[in-house]
């Protein structure tokens, strides 16, 4: 196989990206400086070296620990349970969160075979409950799907007898949002999640 | 306002490609057995929920040798209405008003329509999943949320079942079913009260249907959950999710052992009686159509308040097997809706009953239709 096909074989394999795409950022690359190509395979280098999983809570990093959880400043005793690790950024960018997090990697999936065992549900819990009295709430933040909701579920139960304060994040209207132009279904639970004005 | 102005299909069963304008009355279809009556019917229908009133896949309406079908209507209120399959990439197109609908359900009902057909007795005597199917295509279609509801219940009943089959290979396979009680158990219970609420409001006038279309005993319908609880008939909605949770934790051992989830929605009954017995064994023949008949009106009534519009009465030679006086009650309770746009499909033109005869006349041959002639010819 030559070395056109073999990147084009690898680039396809890539979400999002088709036969015809991979083959032309193939050439596309081929077209460049040699050193644009060289330092794109540096990048995946060390990306595939270095970079590794959090042993805390399963963020990537290449560091021994994340970034997050090697910040004095972010506050261990509010865990902010998340499906991807890119769901992170999201709630960073937020900056209303200044606890740490934990990834689960993935969602219960029974029908993809995606098992508790499959994700870091375990580890959560030890890590909730180890030493005891250090985390006193746990945030559960997976998509609020039916798959995401289950996640939620079990491990609301897992951590049910650890005398931990387990919570869900709402669902509801986007902010700055019209109402006009809001499905019904998100307008629906929006009404059902109503509460007191104070 | 009539409903349907024009309506156009192509590659759809046998029809020959068809462009037909209809009269704000309606209009008759006479034809034989096997021409494609039921055909054009099921076309005009398929604008109602997007898929095949009969039950058929949509692969299977692509007509032999085509490579897709197309429908389309252009309704009184100035809309038009496109849907495509194509048989290769098996893909739906829904467009409404030349722009693409993403989510088949925010169209739901573009073209409402209700279709009375002999095959309806189905509903009575058929098993409880088509009694639920009648439930869930009519409340999904007058509120987004039955059919969220719906949605995510089946995706949660699915995953549970999936779960639960694996019982045995860990040690907490139970914790793991849990998971998806939570959905069951919002979800069903939203689906429950939907359906039971709609049971209870519609309860008077289905035994008046029966009654006008001649049953002498006393007829009801109630709807029945399949979890064995002493839920109150009127509780509310928290109750009844409290209620369904319990039943599925209670039912969780043995549901592992069967493999299967056995109480919520998905096994509860839409139940029949006349007269204190249960229609679907002890009912006569007559009995069973009177009650399929009165559940389409029921689901006509429905469909015309919830969504302030009067849906497209499509029927399919609903007078057959009928007696003559059944059939003279019957059209009573259609002809007092004057308002209405009828497609009546009929095998012969003496078949057309004299309330009818003032709407024009098409004939279908081998899937052509054709305009007839004062003279019926």
């Amino acid at each position: 196989m030559s070395a056109i096909d073999d990147l084009a074989g690898e680039l396809a394999r890539l979400p999002g990206i088709g036969k015809k795409t991979a083959l032309r950022l193939t050439y596309h690359l081929l077209r460049q400086p040699k050193e644009r190509g060289l330092r794109l395979a540096r990048a995946l280098e060390v990306l595939a070296e270095r970079v590794h999983p959090c042993p805390v809570c399963h963020n990537p990093t290449e560091s021994a620990e994340c970034a997050i959880c090697s910040d004095p400043r972010r506050d261990t005793s509010v865990i902010c349970v998340v499906e991807q690790a890119s769901d992170i950024g999201a709630i960073e960018r937020s900056g209303e969160f200044r606890g740490v997090y934990h990834v689960l990697g993935g969602r219960l999936s029974p029908l993809d075979g995606v098992q508790p065992e499959d994700l870091t549900i375990g580890h959560l819990v030890r890590r909730a409950t180890e030493p005891a009295g250090v985390v006193r709430e746990v945030i559960v933040a997976t998509n609020p799907s039916v798959e995401g909701e289950a996640t939620a579920m079990y491990v609301q139960q897992k951590l049910a007898s650890c005398g931990v304060r387990v919570t869900r994040i709402a669902r509801g209207l986007p902010v700055g949002g019209d109402l006009e132009y809001a499905d019904g279904v998100t307008i629906a639970q929006a009404l059902n999640a109503r509460r007191d004005m104070k | 306002m009539p409903l349907l102005q024009r309506f156009t299909a192509l590659g759809f069963r046998n029809l020959a490609p068809l462009a037909l304008d209809v009269p704000a009355h309606g209009l008759v279809i006479v034809g034989d057995n096997g021409h494609g009556k039921t055909n054009l019917l099921e076309a005009i229908a398929y604008l109602h929920a997007w898929r095949s009133v009969r039950g058929a896949g949509d692969i299977d309406l692509v007509g032999f040798g085509a490579a897709a079908f197309h429908l389309a209507a252009s309704t009184g209120a100035g809309s038009e209405i496109r849907v495509g399959f194509e048989r290769a990439t098996r893909r739906k197109k829904v467009t409404v008003d030349g722009v693409p609908v993403n989510r088949l359900a925010d169209a739901l009902g573009a073209l409402p329509s209700v279709t009375v057909s002999p095959r309806d007795v189905q509903l009575v005597i058929g098993p409880p999943s088509e009694r639920r199917r009648l439930l869930d295509v009519l409340l999904a279609l007058s509120s987004p949320s039955y059919l969220t509801a719906l949605t995510e219940y089946r995706a949660a009943l699915i995953r549970r079942n999936a779960t639960i089959r694996t019982a045995g290979k860990h040690p907490d396979t139970g914790a793991r079913a849990a998971a998806w009680e939570g959905t069951l158990a919002t979800a069903g219970a939203a689906l429950f009260v939907a359906r039971r609420d709609w049971a209870e409001r519609v309860r008077p006038r289905y035994a008046e249907l029966c009654t006008l279309l001649g049953e002498r005993e006393a007829s009801a319908l109630r709807y029945r959950s399949s979890a064995d609880t002493s839920v109150p008939p009127d509780a509310d909605q928290a109750a009844i999710r409290d209620a369904l949770a319990g039943a599925l934790e209670r039912h969780r051992g043995q549901d592992m052992r069967r493999g299967t989830t056995r109480v919520g929605p998905h096994r509860d009954e839409l139940e029949l009686r006349l007269g204190g017995r249960l229609l679907r064994p002890f009912g006569s023949a007559g009995q069973h159509r009177s009650s399929a008949l009165a559940l389409r009106l029921l689901e006509f009534e429905t469909l015309r308040e919830r969504l302030r519009q009067e849906p497209l009465l499509l029927l399919d030679d609903p007078f057959a097997e009928l007696d003559a006086e059944r059939s003279r009650r019957v059209l009573e309770l259609l002809l007092v809706r004057d308002q209405t746009q009828v497609i009546l499909a009929v095998p012969k033109v003496s078949d057309v009953p004299a309330a009818f005869a003032h709407l024009a006349r098409t004939r279908i041959l081998e899937g052509t239709v054709t305009l007839m002639d004062a003279e019926g010819r």
